[in-house]
């Protein structure tokens, strides 16, 4: 089991942001977290990534506490990307990717064909060859975002937690991560949890699917059943209905706008 | 594409090889050019170990003392500032944001307010005020100061923004302590301090080489070992993290050298803090992409700019010399101001 938390609670100050969180993914599982903005999606990824100390329960990676990992060790079986990181100005595309390496050659150790080879590999699966020697300020949004997951992908971790890594990026390029995605979990068993925004591609790359509410989760299960359980229409306050668009795929969320 | 772009930019990258003759050039020109008036002949005599009694005196225990010094601070300054900028990731920041000058400042005062009582001395005569002691009191200052504002800052997470915000304010009140203290005073103290304050290499000695050297010595020795912990800790905390750095050590190190750095010169020079200000910018603009390069100009010209000011204070001022500080300051603010204007 190479990741999991049970009880999973943090509170900033008096609040709680988020309330007895179970997760447990198989080797190679794809787990979507969606919900409203501001209902513990990104709390949930920091804890699990253990940069916060939960208020109660525990995250274990490799059956083996968090807490109990330097941050190195942790770094070479588990790689976090937050939301909207911000990049250091004067860095190139290449040097990033190159951060992601530190698990691996720590502070003093100089990089080795099996680090350099790692790099290209990020570079190439984000299709960022090209653009290795680019500034990273002068890159577009989406460009830059792509670097992030390469320095993420550099690091080499079987667990890849993702917060909204296809936000501002154009639907090219999200449908580009979503593939790379199901790729590293298909050929590599990368077990990977991110938070998404986009329902329909969340239901179409997941296993299974956590659907969070003011820090609770409220469902937890694969995507037919959630589209069964009418939760999303009451959850985000919208109207509309799942329509089926094959059998072998995911049901597909239809909204219906106020002006029909 | 990529090929192009490289050479795109390698053609924008300025010439680097050009400095280090010039450095050489100006500590040259640093031994040879003086209020005194020394002929170049007499100056060559001293260096081949020849000379007059009178002119030796003023070449190895006056102005090579005073450029060593003024090199080792410069490069004190600049490293502080240039560790103090990435770690903050405040462009702005410089060794007056970890309170160590004014730290500093407010120990020299209270020293100087009381050793006219310990020392016995009348408090007109500045010569037997114990201006020998004002580094060790300065470097005091400065660190515990540093100290300070770091326990401060790690009560609430070492955050940048945090730190940077309770250096400003520590500095604030410690500074205007020692403005309180000096404005009581009457006597010949104010003239120490002020002329401390303004930032100077005068009457600069070997005994305040030997002081610096310890610091050079032991930050220099240190700095090839933080190349990746500099480079990592221009991140955000998550992010860095995230990449198995661990943050908070580095930070703290990194920090306590910076402080070390600066504190110490700070104690021999006084506070000419625009040089760990002005440095970096200049460091890194010369680099351009060439990321590595930016650590060793930045010692480079931290040397040869606190050199260089030296110099022309020197000679401008004539018998009343400008000092290093307001020199710095004065050319230093157009310089800067051309700099910053390249950050978006
Ligand atoms: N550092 C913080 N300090 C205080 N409250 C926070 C902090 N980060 C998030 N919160 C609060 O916790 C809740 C969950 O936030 P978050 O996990 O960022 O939600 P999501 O990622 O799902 O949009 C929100 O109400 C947010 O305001
Ligand atoms: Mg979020």
């Amino acid at each position: 089991m190479p990741l999991s938390c049970s009880g999973l609670s943090v509170a900033y100050g008096p609040r709680l942001a988020l309330n007895a969180f179970d997760l447990t993914l198989g080797k190679g599982e794809i787990r979507v977290l969606i919900g409203p903005n501001g209902s513990g999606k990104s709390t949930a990824l920091h804890a699990l990534a253990g940069l916060i100390a939960p208020s109660g329960g525990e995250v274990s990676v490799g059956g083996r506490a968090v807490a109990s990992f330097s941050r190195r060790d942790l770094a070479k079986r588990l790689s976090f990307l937050p939301q909207q990181p911000a990049a250091p100005d004067e860095m190139t595309v290449e040097q990033l990717v190159r951060q992601g390496r530190f698990a691996h050659v720590g502070l003093f150790r100089s990089y080795s064909a099996r680090d350099v080879e790692a790099v290209r590999w990020a570079l190439d699966s984000t299709g960022l060859t090209g653009l290795a020697e680019r500034n990273l300020r002068e890159l577009s949004g989406g460009e830059r975002q792509r670097a992030w997951i390469s320095a993420a992908l550099a690091q080499e971790a079987e667990i890849l937690l993702l917060d909204e890594p296809t936000s501002f990026l154009d639907i090219g390029h999200q449908v580009e991560v979503l593939d790379l995605i199901c790729r590293l979990s298909r050929e590599r068993r990368v077990t990977i949890v991110m938070a998404i925004h986009d329902l329909n591609q969340a239901m179409s790359v997941c296993d299974r699917i956590s659907l969070l509410d003011k820090g609770e989760r409220v469902f937890d299960g694969v995507p037919a059943d959630l589209a069964a359980s009418g939760l999303i229409e009451r959850i985000f306050n919208v109207r509309g209905r799942f329509v089926t668009i094959a059998d072998t795929r995911a049901p597909h969320f239809d909204v219906e706008l106020a002006r029909h | 594409m990529t090929g192009l772009t490289v050479a795109a930019r390698q053609s924008l990258d300025r010439p680097i090889w050009i400095i280090l003759p010039l450095a050489l050039i100006l500590i040259v020109l640093a031994v040879f050019l003086g209020v005194a008036d020394l002929s170049p002949a007499m100056v060559l005599d001293v260096l081949t170990g020849h000379g007059s009694e009178n002119a030796r005196l003023i070449i190895t225990d006056i102005r090579i003392p005073r450029i060593a010094t003024g090199i080792l601070a410069g490069i004190h300054f600049a490293v502080a500032g240039l560790l103090l900028q990435t770690i903050t990731r405040n462009p702005l920041a410089d060794p007056s944001i970890m309170g160590i000058s004014q730290g500093a400042t407010l120990a020299v005062t209270i020293f100087l307010f009381f050793a006219v009582y310990w020392f016995d001395s009348d408090p007109h005569k500045v010569y037997q005020l114990p201006v020998a002691w004002l580094p060790a009191v300065g470097l005091f200052g400065g660190l515990a100061a540093g100290a300070v504002i770091f326990l401060l800052a790690r009560r609430h997470d070492l955050g940048p923004l945090r730190i940077t915000l309770c250096g400003i304010a520590v500095g604030a009140v410690l500074h205007a302590l020692a403005m309180g203290l000096i404005a009581g005073w009457g006597s010949a103290r104010i003239e120490i301090v002020l002329q401390w304050l303004s930032g100077s290499l005068y009457a600069r000695s070997w005994e305040h080489v030997l002081f610096l050297l310890p610091f050079t010595v032991a930050g220099l020795l240190v700095l090839p070992f933080l190349r990746r912990s500099i480079d990592l800790l221009r991140f955000e905390a998550p992010v860095a993290l995230s990449f198995g750095f661990p943050y908070r050590a580095q930070f703290t190190v990194v920090l306590m050298i910076a402080c070390g750095l600066a504190a110490s010169a700070v104690g021999v020079t006084g506070p000419i803090i625009f040089i760990g200000l002005i440095v970096p910018h200049l460091a890194r603009f010369i680099a351009g992409s060439r990321f590595n390069l930016v650590l060793p100009l930045t010692l480079l010209l931290g040397a040869v700019i606190v050199t260089a000011g030296d110099l022309i204070g020197r000679l401008a001022g004539g018998a009343e010399e400008i000092p290093i500080g307001v020199v710095s300051a004065i050319g230093g603010a157009p310089i800067l101001l051309a700099l910053l204007r390249r950050i978006r």
